[in-house]
């Protein structure tokens, strides 16, 4: 099967096509997605329906993009809070 | 692309609710947009796989939902997609947004059909990456084909945690556990009784789950979440006759990577309510509705009607019907044509049909006593980090409504609006002043409804001037 290449902070990552780009990441094992406003808490994704706005991501240079929402394309550039 | 568009409907949500309504309107010859945030229509009940080859491609409710699409385009109606509502104005005039910018909708009439989410309540540990929604691992399974972890817990309360259940496992996942909070589900066999048409969907759910003899403990809620960085265990325990968590019957599910926790179903009112519309608080329905007559979908709002969840947690069916009735009755309105007889043969389907799911959303309420969980450090509004002692805080000093709870400790200003917090927080000032869920009220969105940049506000505005 056709596999996409992205990259999530910079670290290389095959995908299937027809994912999401949150789908990609949990499957990845890399599902701390950002740290919270006051106190820093590690967050991940957590309504998967684009309602909570937990899983804020820059996508090809484009920030505040939900992961859960967007299906990843060949040579995708993720950047977490850690880029 | 079109950036304005000028129609006599404008239909906000193409799920059940919004097809039907835009394929009613649109039949009777009008002009009729129907807009949704996704980029693949069917909204949650007729989620659509990304990719072609998935195992849910070909299921009947995938297949189903491309047929909706189907009826409603070749009625006439126009689907524009991945076009989230963040603004509406009398006029009408909607605002919303695409990947490329600003887009601007002109309608006579608006039907929201904005459907529901997942209903939440906080708990200790909650918010530990790993820690989601039952339906955010569905959405995961049936558009990615992923489960939500190696080795998920589903807890909750609700007869959509079987679905999902299913899901997951379909999707390839491993249900360590499935915990119900009711101890018993025997109360549902009067309901089941007077609902043989539910009999075959019922069967069709369980016989997965109990094929792949996944444990299922009933009567037991989640105290706890625990990890560094991402949930790694979960504490249960047992419900006591006065439905308080046992802590002295605690136990430990470890060696996990994912937890889904969910209570059914809440209306996503956002847009109805700014739009100055009413809404009931009803217990039966998934808390706060939006208000609207039964036989024709309209709201208190001249020019507004409201069609599915919004209305009412009810499922897919009379999301179905609620939408056709809103239809009808809308391009009525424009046409000054007479839609009453088939409008009321539909009303009354709809009562009918509503009726099982009001009783199971009566059955499977969350329980009063997990409130009693949260700690004062544990988070309640996720988006401002607001905790449950800053809130309490603010009760004790007098607040004892949603809307002073929110001016003095932000809960519920983040960019999700109190989506997620909203029914904690409820919940924390009925638990701790007494009050009725009428009287802590809701909290109210502000326009944006949703985040967006300040480019497409200046857009928007100038195509309003324009």
């Amino acid at each position: 099967m056709r596999r996409l290449r992205i990259t999530i902070d910079g670290v290389s990552l095959d995908v299937p096509p027809g994912t999401t780009v949150a789908a990609a990441m949990i499957e990845a094992g890399r599902i701390v997605i950002h740290r919270s406003i006051r106190l820093e808490h590690p967050r991940g994704m957590f309504c998967g329906m684009g309602i909570c706005f937990a899983c804020l991501l820059t996508v090809n240079g484009r920030p505040d993009v939900r992961a859960c929402l967007t299906e990843v394309t060949d040579g995708m550039v993720v950047e977490t809070y850690r880029s | 692309m079109k950036r304005r568009h000028t129609c006599d409907i404008v239909v906000v949500g193409a799920g059940p609710a919004g097809l039907s309504a835009g394929q009613a309107a649109a039949e009777k010859g009008l002009d009729v947009v129907v807009v949704d945030a996704n980029s693949h229509p069917g909204g949650q009940y007729y989620m659509q796989p990304l990719g072609a080859g998935s195992a849910f491609a070909t299921s009947a409710q995938v297949m189903r939902g491309k047929a909706r699409v189907r009826s409603a385009k070749a009625a006439g109606a126009k689907i524009l997609l991945a076009t989230e509502v963040w603004g509406a104005f009398p006029g009408f005039v909607l605002h919303a947004r695409d990947p490329d910018g600003a887009v601007c909708i002109e309608a006579k009439s608006i039907i929201v059909a904005t459907g529901a989410h997942d209903r939440v309540q906080a708990f200790p540990g909650w918010t530990l990456p790993g820690v989601m929604t039952p339906g955010a691992a569905q959405r995961l399974a049936k558009t990615s084909g992923v489960p939500p972890g190696r080795r998920t817990v589903l807890a909750g309360s609700g007869p959509f945690l079987l679905p999902v259940a299913g899901a997951i496992l379909k999707a390839g996942g491993t249900l360590v556990e499935v915990v119900e909070a009711r101890s018993s589900l025997l109360p549902m066999l009067p309901l089941l009784a007077v609902h043989p048409d539910k009999w075959p969907e019922a069967l069709r759910l369980l016989v997965p789950v109990l094929a792949a003899r996944i444990r299922l403990r009933f009567g037991d809620v989640v105290v706890a979440a625990a990890g560094e960085e991402r949930v790694r265990e979960v504490e249960l325990a047992p419900l006591d006759a006065d439905g308080r968590p046992d802590l002295a019957r605690r136990r430990v599910v470890s060696d996990i990577d994912s937890l889904l926790v969910g209570f059914g179903f809440q209306p996503q009112i956002e847009l109805t309510a700014v739009l100055g519309c009413r809404h009931h608080f009803d217990d039966d329905a998934g808390g706060w509705c939006c208000t609207v007559e039964r036989d024709c979908g309209a709201t208190d709002m001249s020019g507004v009607y409201a069609a599915g969840e919004v209305c009412g947690v009810s499922g897919a069916v009379p999301a179905a019907l609620s939408g056709r009735i809103a239809g009808l009755a809308a391009a009525g309105q424009l046409l000054d044509e007479e839609t009453v007889s088939e409008r009321r043969t539909l009303a009354r389907r709809l009562q009918r049909t509503r009726g099982f799911a009001r009783g199971l959303n009566r059955l499977f309420m969350p329980p009063d006593g997990l409130i009693g969980l949260l700690s004062d450090e544990t988070i309640i509004c996720r988006c401002e980090d607001v905790t449950a002692g800053e809130i309490r805080g603010e009760i004790a000093g007098g607040m004892d409504t949603i809307h002073g709870v929110k001016l003095w400790t932000r809960a519920g200003m983040g960019p999700c609006q109190a989506r997620v917090c909203g029914w904690s927080l409820a919940r924390l000032v009925a638990e701790e002043t007494g009050n009725s869920m009428e009287e802590i009220g809701f909290s109210r969105p502000r326009m944006p409804l949703r985040p967006v940049p300040l480019n497409v506000v200046r857009d928007s505005l100038q195509q309003m001037d324009g």
